[in-house]
């Protein structure tokens, strides 16, 4: 298929190239209204140090572990986490036997409809 | 090349018309919140006053940052934020993009300045503006089930009537949903608006979805070390963004112009028509915004993610279900 034409599906339509022009323009107008601001600042000064509320930090504090990343999600969904991190048990057998399960499942619901 | 042309100077009408629009609506949005507040409020224009002293301010990068990225974070908020108006129609202007891109592009690429946002509050390399970007990361997952129950429930009701290309914009304004469904399918349609007022919020970050920000918890958050001319842009693609979910629900709830009912002449009917658009924009904000910001309080992220993922998500399979239902019906 031709890049350059827009994607039809009969649903909808998706154009990358047409998104990725407009984007370019976008993109220069964006930096030209940047570029009429105010660029400069007091590099090496007091004013570069991280915002912690005023209070001195030594340098590993300023990083937050990505293990906290998901810690609003996974503790609205707990419930669900509980049950399910058990599952995996790291045995391949028990992976195997859950596949063949899930196949039974999806094989009686196709031959129900 | 008469396409190019077309692009290139409808994108620069359309990003001239989107960020003056975004700063007086962020204008009217502070006044009508002061006065639910019992207060004058500032005057409309303060928010152009804000981007102006910002773009005059120094613009500080953080001695730990990584600045090649948290200079690019805010460009690409608001070239991001610019694009999707250029996908969503304006008054009864069709959409300048409205055929190379559908709803489904639109929801995907909803989620761009909040990527961006994302990206400038991690290179950053602050705690404050970690914990907002690790935050700003788990709502955008959560309203993300929502959002894309809306998309499928709406294709799915104008797939089922017979309309062609139903995920395209201009297949969705020209048949509102409103007209295809019955009692069953009416109460689907109202809670599919509910969730689109409750998502949209959570994609600006606005009370009570602000928790990637939390001026008194995180001190601004993934913004805590923007300043000067790179805030400024954050500030504009805020801007830009209300009217795009804004433009959005209107036009999948309420695509109606003026010159669908009264018969006036082309350039008379187009001004009425954009009037008319600005003023159903400023209605959804204030509802979608003002008033929800103004009565809630902050809620925590698990909290957020509950709201969303659980509730929400469970409202719009409902829409969804009686939407089906309507169809099974008639």
């Amino acid at each position: 298929m031709d890049v350059t034409t827009t994607l039809e599906t009969g649903y909808g339509a998706w154009s990358p190239l047409v998104w990725l022009a407009a984007f370019a323009v976008t993109m220069v107008i964006a930096l030209l209204i940047r570029s009429t601001g105010e660029s400069r600042y007091k590099k090496d000064s007091n004013q570069t140090k991280p915002f912690i509320s005023g209070n001195e930090a030594p340098q590993d504090a300023y990083h937050i572990r990505a293990g906290n990343l998901y810690w609003g999600y996974l503790e609205a969904l707990k419930g669900y986490y509980q049950k399910l991190v058990p599952l995996h048990t790291g045995i391949m057998t028990d992976y195997v036997l859950w596949m063949f399960g899930v196949v039974a499942i999806m094989l009686l619901i196709g031959l129900s409809i | 090349m008469g396409n190019v042309l077309l692009i290139l100077f409808g994108t620069l009408a359309v990003a001239a018309f989107g960020i003056i629009t975004g700063l007086v609506f962020l204008g009217v949005d502070r006044i009508l919140v002061a006065r639910m507040q019992a207060r004058i409020g500032p005057p409309w224009q303060q928010p152009f006053f804000d981007f102006f002293k910002l773009m005059s301010k120094e613009n500080v990068i953080p001695r730990n940052s990584i600045p090649w990225l948290f200079n690019l974070a805010p460009l690409l908020a608001l070239a991001s934020s610019i694009v999707l108006l250029l996908y969503l129609p304006i008054g009864s202007f069709p959409a300048l993009l409205a055929a190379h891109g559908d709803l489904i592009l639109i929801v995907y690429l909803l989620i761009v300045p909040a990527l961006a946002m994302v990206v400038g509050g991690f290179a950053s390399s602050s705690p404050y503006a970690t914990i907002g970007a690790q935050r700003e990361m788990v709502t955008m997952i959560s309203y993300e089930l929502p959002l894309a129950t809306i998309a499928v429930a709406y294709a799915w009701k104008l797939g089922q009537a017979g309309v062609a290309h139903p995920f395209a914009l201009s297949s969705i304004t020209a048949n509102p949903i409103w007209g295809l469904v019955g009692p069953v399918g009416l109460a689907g349609a109202v809670l599919l608006l509910l969730v689109l007022i409750v998502v949209t919020p959570g994609e600006l970050s606005r009370i009570p979805f602000d928790t990637p920000e939390a001026e008194t918890e995180l001190a601004g958050g993934l913004l805590v070390e923007y300043s000067g001319r790179n805030f400024a842009l954050f500030y504009l693609a805020l801007g830009v963004k209300s009217i795009v979910m804004a433009a959005l629900v209107v036009a999948l709830f309420f695509p109606w112009n003026v010159s669908d009912f009264i018969a006036l002449p082309t350039v008379a009917a187009r001004i009425a028509d954009l009037a008319f658009w600005l003023l159903k924009i400023e209605v959804v904000i204030f509802f979608a915004a003002s008033l929800i910001r103004i009565s809630l309080a902050r809620l925590r992220i698990n909290h957020v993610v509950s709201l969303y993922w659980k509730y929400l998500g469970a409202v719009g399979f409902l829409a969804l279900a009686l939407l089906m239902i309507d169809g099974m019906i008639a």
